[in-house]
């Protein structure tokens, strides 16, 4: 059953990211990348981690995805779907791609870890949230504290670029 | 099991790679590197589970915080060049080699 969950999930998700990268039309994109999205969240799910796979629908496919799309909506439908996809050296984009897949894969298949613990120790009184809470706020508080800072200073430099004002001032 | 999973993560790390080397609109290779980090988060996960340490899925709120920053930012660039250019080619946008 689980290898049946897997493998619809894995090719739902390797679907939407190669139809996010070869599509003509941007929108298409958005679409097939939502797609490759809720994929997965569903391998998240059956890898155990049900918080996680929340935050990658709302996040994800809620959030990101729908900034992208409006953006879309404010641009003209001529300049999105251009005549030409793909770049002229997608030849050794394609050869580099490839390179790391290979790469990984090997990793992947050479990796010995030990598998004693795996799926335990993932959820306290059976909340897998609780144990992901109390994980970041006793051990990584400092680096969540500085990714608010990353965040917060990532959206004012958004402000800030797309501001009529300053451009106009230049 | 485990070995399937690294390699479907590696598969979508890749795709999104050869999506950010091939493409030339910029909104299409934002959505590729978004696809990038998905596939290297997928890792995380996948190791959280295999090893059993919830340290992983804590690292993919932080992952997630940063694909959030950097879509803003990189939107911002777009809306920006496209102001000036009305193109999101990325071949338009190289202003700093004149």
């Amino acid at each position: 059953m689980a290898v049946i969950m897997f493998f619809i999930l894995s090719v739902t998700t390797i679907a939407g990211a190669l139809g996010t990268v070869v599509s003509r039309n941007a929108y298409a994109s958005a679409l097939w990348m939502i797609t490759a999205f809720v994929g997965m969240a569903g391998l998240f799910v059956m890898l155990s981690a049900p918080f996680v796979a929340m935050l990658q629908i709302i996040v994800y496919a809620g959030a990101i995805a729908v900034l992208i799309l409006f953006v879309m909506m404010l641009m003209d439908r001529r300049v999105l779907s251009n005549r030409y996809r793909f770049n002229p050296q997608y030849f050794w984009g394609v050869i580099f791609a490839a390179g790391i897949f290979a790469d990984i894969a090997v990793l992947a298949f050479k990796l010995k870890i030990n598998l004693a613990n795996a799926g335990k120790n993932l959820a306290v009184n059976g909340s897998n949230t609780q144990m992901v809470g109390e994980v970041l706020f006793k051990h990584y508080l400092l680096p969540f504290e500085i990714i608010a800072i990353v965040l917060l200073i990532a959206l004012i430099g958004a402000i800030v670029l797309t501001n009529k004002k300053s451009e106009e001032a230049e | 099991m485990f070995t399937a999973y690294l390699i479907v993560s590696a598969l979508i790390f890749s795709i999104g790679a050869a999506g950010v080397m091939m493409r030339r609109n910029f909104l299409v290779i934002l959505m590729s590197l978004e696809v990038m980090l998905n596939g290297a988060a997928l890792m995380l996960i996948v190791f959280a589970y295999y090893i059993g340490n919830v340290s992983g899925q804590v690292m993919f709120i932080f992952v997630a915080a940063v694909a959030a920053s950097e879509t803003a930012i990189g939107l911002a660039v777009a809306i920006m060049m496209y102001r000036k250019k009305g193109s999101i080619d990325i071949n338009d946008f190289s202003m700093l080699k004149k």
